[in-house]
């Protein structure tokens, strides 16, 4: 098992250096320092503002090591992103660190209740339509999810906001404060939408892997043992359908640290997703390259573990 | 027994969530600050930087405004606005040092003070704070000068003596000497300066000497930029240890004090109480009292009724981030955002032909319009050979009725209702209202749609049909433009159509930002668009958009359309230097006059901003330009407080309805359940 992690990891970090002068080219070759230095200070500034700005930001440099071996971006790309000294950012000076720390709770507190609420309504859901297959419950249960994914994300959130929060008027529209006795208030509405909009693709999922582990041999030596269907469900299909489920989850864990695009901007909260989105709104290229560095980092560890993982819950799979 | 437990959990869990939810009620603040006075607000782009020496830009100004404090600010109600002694006693006394050179004295008010700051322990260990002199003003016009600052408006300020060699003599200082580089900027700024236009005779007199004649730079002491900064919060505020950087957290002298600052969700001011206005409220001072002079509009508007009142009247303001508009303004309409701005999906529901829609004025709301000075404009490029100044005489006339027949062809009305709900002025010439020499009654010959006079002009340049004589097909310009949306584009298709009906083939470009700006700067523009907003309420801020010394092409300045013109540039010269009155007036329209003939603009439009308010919040009056007039306001909190209570009833019907829907599905599903069961 340890060659074989040890080869994960090795091919990992081999795809995150080729990430990593893709960003490069995209960010230094094809965009030119002077775009960015104009697109941070605005229309009126005059040219040695403009240089200036490159000084201090050290975009003055050469780009290619051929140019100047000991003091050229790529390089500094390379160490900064790989010792995680991101820098600032290229609109408003601020340390990229800084922000991706103060945006990451904010994410956190968002996105941890939503994996766990998600997996908390969305597996005993599939596990009833799964039980219940080719009745009324399955075939409404299937209509309703295919519904629920049908919807945008864009409409959930408006449509919540408007009837929790502007007619029923639960819990307020928007807004969030870290206080822990007020949180909740903010949260709950985001948690919802998050919940409704993933729940359809989430249910069918699971009631597939459920369907096709209740067909199994085992299943049918279980019924004729004479255990409960209810037993059966909890104990035989989902253990055995916990590959397909972990996948899912493992895979979504460093994502958790990434926040979510949408939630985050219609409720105002300021996590990491709005950093991502803040960051093309602005040009501003050194916080968007180090979160598509973040991003590839934490998915190729997430591939990882996730591969990993398997071992943990069926002992059949084996490293080689 | 274990289900009935169980049964009796989940009935609990319910019944818990039910009185959290019904508990909760949408209010997003304290119950405690129901009755505060404090002014909720929100802003959409994160602020870039709070150093006044860099912030630029509207959004920046929302906070730096209020907590810097200025030498000389604006009257809130006036119009065209009139400067009035801010920190300074008096307006500052101006003396003729001949040859062009001149000498501002400002006198300070006694006893001035920083905002509450830890960074003061550094010039004494137990102090908060310490006495404004006029050092710190020196201080802030260095770090203006110091080009690692980065300052945008080096150019303006450097009409003070020596005020550019100083920059110069600090980089090459820091440049030659690694160990004086590695001082604090205070030090180095001592060793270095003074900067020889900038003198500190006493503590209470600041002298600035120029070099040159520029009345504006009253204007640039009205501004953020000259705002006095403690060399202490440069020094403390760096990043370092825990510590914020300097350009995230301002030590100023405003009427308001940031005290709290998450620029991507939340920025809190709070009433300073160091502030002189509230320190010493019987100076009865210009800009620390509510005005009781103001335009006619202002007493119907009832923003009289506040006057001889001490400033600030509110508390606290609260500014949140709201980066999408429909819960923006759902939160607006909920009362929980005092103001609001209308988002283009709302428009049709709040605005009915141009005045506030019956349900909104039921609701209380008022609607504040105010005219932007900033114009839009469709430029020629006048150093192209088909749309520019031309080689030779006859080239010259042959252009100028190309440009006057295009200009004709242009409809700025139609423009603003098609694509901006009729928010804005058709423009008639460079200068907007509330820009002195702006005229309301002048009607550009150029500006009035006129399709049958626009095609003999055309006719009579040369182009019978729109067709080039010399290739024989429609005669093809570039029309280039850092708009790449789509919304962008249908407006350039506006255009382009319009010039059309002339015949002419007018192909779009559109490039980035950066890509324009390259094209501009080498000349490769034909036809273009752009914009430009008011620094200060002066003509010369948008006349010197045609003066030759600022030609793009030849200095890198703003007049991108590389006009020049002798008569101009003379008449633009006197105009510059003279107070306002009718000789500048008489010059101002024979400057007009010419940019009219010679078309190096098709004026389109300016903008008009929309404001709503609840009826609880006074003496709102845009300025026009990006100043917060904070103190100003003033709010009735109890009238607020009962309307919120009014407007946020639960509405439960839809609830029981959506209810009634889902157990129709559910029952279907508890029999499939039973069935099954048995």
């Amino acid at each position: 098992m340890g060659a074989y992690v040890l080869r994960r990891l090795g091919w990992g970090a081999l795809v995150l250096l080729g990430v990593l002068f893709l960003l490069f080219v995209l960010f230094f070759a094809v965009t030119d320092p002077d775009d960015i230095a104009r697109k941070a200070l605005g229309e009126k500034v005059p040219p040695a503002v403009i240089e200036q700005w490159k000084a201090n930001h050290g975009y003055d440099r050469p780009l290619w090591p051929w140019q100047d071996f000991e003091n050229n971006l790529l390089f500094d790309h390379y160490r900064r992103m790989l010792t995680f000294d991101f820098g600032l950012s290229d609109a408003d000076d601020s340390p990229i660190t800084e922000r991706i720390r103060d945006g990451m709770g904010p994410s956190l507190a968002l996105t941890v209740p939503l994996l766990v609420l998600g997996l908390g309504v969305s597996i005993p859901l599939s596990l009833l339509v799964a039980f219940f297959r080719e009745t009324y419950i399955d075939r409404m249960g299937v209509f309703l999810c295919v519904l629920a994914m049908s919807v945008s994300t864009l409409l959930y959130i408006i449509g919540a906001q408007f009837l929790i929060g502007k007619v029923l008027r639960w819990f307020p529209i928007s807004g969030f404060d870290p206080d822990p006795l007020l949180l909740p208030r903010f949260l709950a509405l985001p948690l919802l939408v998050g919940v409704l909009s993933g729940i359809g693709a989430d249910v069918r999922f699971y009631r597939t892997a459920f369907i096709e582990e209740s067909t199994r041999d085992f299943v049918r030596t279980a019924r004729a043992k004479g255990a409960s269907e209810a037993r059966i469900m909890t104990r035989h299909v989902l253990r055995n359908a916990l590959i397909p489920i972990l996948t899912q989850v493992v895979l979504a864990i460093p994502f958790l640290f990434s926040g979510s695009l949408l939630l985050e901007s219609f409720f105002g909260i300021p996590g990491l997703g709005g950093v991502t989105v803040d960051a093309i709104q602005a040009n501003d290229f050194s916080t968007l390259r180090t979160m598509v560095f973040i991003y590839s980092l934490l998915f190729v560890f997430g591939q990882i573990a996730t591969d990993l993982s398997y071992g943990l819950v069926d002992p059949r799979v084996r490293f080689e | 027994m274990r289900s009935a437990s169980f049964a009796r959990l989940v009935l609990g869990g319910l019944a818990g969530l039910a009185a959290l939810v019904m508990g909760c009620g949408n209010d997003p603040y304290p119950p405690s600050d129901a009755t505060a006075r404090v002014l909720y607000g929100s802003f959409v782009d994160a602020p870039k930087s709070l150093d006044p020496a860099v912030a630029y830009s509207q959004r920046e100004h929302a906070i730096t405004g209020a907590v810097y404090d200025t030498l000389l600010e604006y009257h809130f109600l006036k119009r065209p606005l009139e400067l009035i002694p801010g920190l300074a006693a008096a307006l500052p006394e101006v003396t003729d040092l001949g040859g062009g050179r001149s000498r501002w004295r400002f006198e300070l008010r006694p006893d001035l003070l920083f905002h509450d700051d830890p960074c003061f322990t550094l010039s004494a260990p137990e102090a908060r704070t310490r006495r404004i002199t006029s050092a710190d003003f020196a201080f802030s016009l260095a770090r203006i000068a110091d080009p690692k600052v980065g300052s945008p408006v080096i150019e303006p300020f450097s009409n003070i003596e020596d005020f550019q060699a100083f920059g110069e003599r600090l980089a090459a200082r820091r440049a030659s000497d690694p160990e004086f580089a590695a001082l604090p900027v205070h030090a180095q700024y001592r060793l270095v300066g003074p900067i020889a236009g900038v003198a500190t005779p006493a503590d209470s007199i600041l002298e600035i000497t120029l070099a040159r004649p520029y009345p504006q730079i009253k204007y640039w002491f009205a501004m953020e930029f000259s705002a006095p900064v403690p060399w202490e919060a440069i020094a403390y505020y760096d990043g370092e240890q825990g510590r914020p950087r300097f350009d995230d957290h301002p030590v100023g002298s405003g009427p308001f004090q940031l005290t709290r600052y998450d620029k991507r969700a939340i920025f809190v001011l709070e009433k300073s109480a160091n502030w002189y206005g509230v320190r010493h409220p019987e100076w009865r001072a210009p800009g620390a009292v509510y005005p009781s002079e103001g335009e006619e509009r202002d007493r119907a508007a009832g923003r009289l009724e506040s006057a001889g009142r001490p400033l600030p009247m509110i508390e606290r303001i609260e500014m949140r981030r709201e980066k999408e508009d429909i819960p923006r303004f759902n939160k607006f309409m909920q009362g929980y955002y005092d103001n609001s701005g209308i988002a283009a999906e709302n428009f049709d529901t709040v605005i009915r032909e141009g005045a506030l829609s019956p349900e909104m004025e039921a609701l209380g709301i008022a609607l504040d319009k105010e005219v932007s000075p900033t114009i839009f404009f469709l430029g020629f490029n006048m150093d192209d050979p088909v749309v520019g100044r031309g080689r030779d005489a006859a080239a010259r006339k042959r252009n100028r009725l190309l440009r006057q027949a295009m200009s004709l062809a242009i409809d700025g009305e139609e423009f603003l209702r098609i694509f901006l709900n009729g928010r804005g002025v058709p423009a008639q010439s460079p200068i907007p209202p509330n820009i002195y020499g702006y005229d309301p009654d002048y009607r550009n010959p150029f500006r009035t749609p006129d399709l049958e006079r626009a095609r003999v002009l055309r006719a009579a340049a040369g182009y019978r049909g729109g067709v080039d004589p010399a290739t024989g097909e429609a005669l093809r310009l570039t029309f280039d433009s850092y708009n790449t949306t789509t919304a962008g584009l249908i407006q350039h298709q506006y255009y382009t159509n319009a010039w059309k009906k002339l015949g002419l083939d007018v192909r779009i470009e559109a490039v980035t930002y950066n890509q324009f700006q390259d094209k501009l700067r080498n000349g490769a523009h034909q036809v273009f668009e752009f914009g430009w907003g008011a620094d200060y309420p002066d003509p010369e801020n948008f006349l010197f958009l045609f003066w030759s010394a600022m030609r793009n092409s030849a200095s890198g300045g703003p007049n991108y359309a590389n006009f020049a013109d002798d008569r101009f540039d003379a008449l633009f010269l006197e105009m510059k230097v003279m107070e306002n009155g009718p000789a500048r007036m008489a010059k101002i329209r024979e400057m007009i006059a010419i940019l009219e003939d010679e078309r190096p603009w098709i004026e389109l439009m300016v903008r008009e901003d929309y404001l709503l308010r609840h009826g609880w919040l006074a003496n709102v009056k845009p300025s026009g330009l990006s100043i917060p007039t904070y103190q100003y306001l003033d709010i009735d909190v109890e009238r607020r407080a009962e309307l919120r209570v009014a407007w946020n009833e639960p509405i439960v019907w839809p609830l029981y309805v959506l209810s009634a829907g889902a157990v129709l599905v559910v029952i279907p599903g508890v029999l499939t359940y039973l069935k099954e069961r048995q």
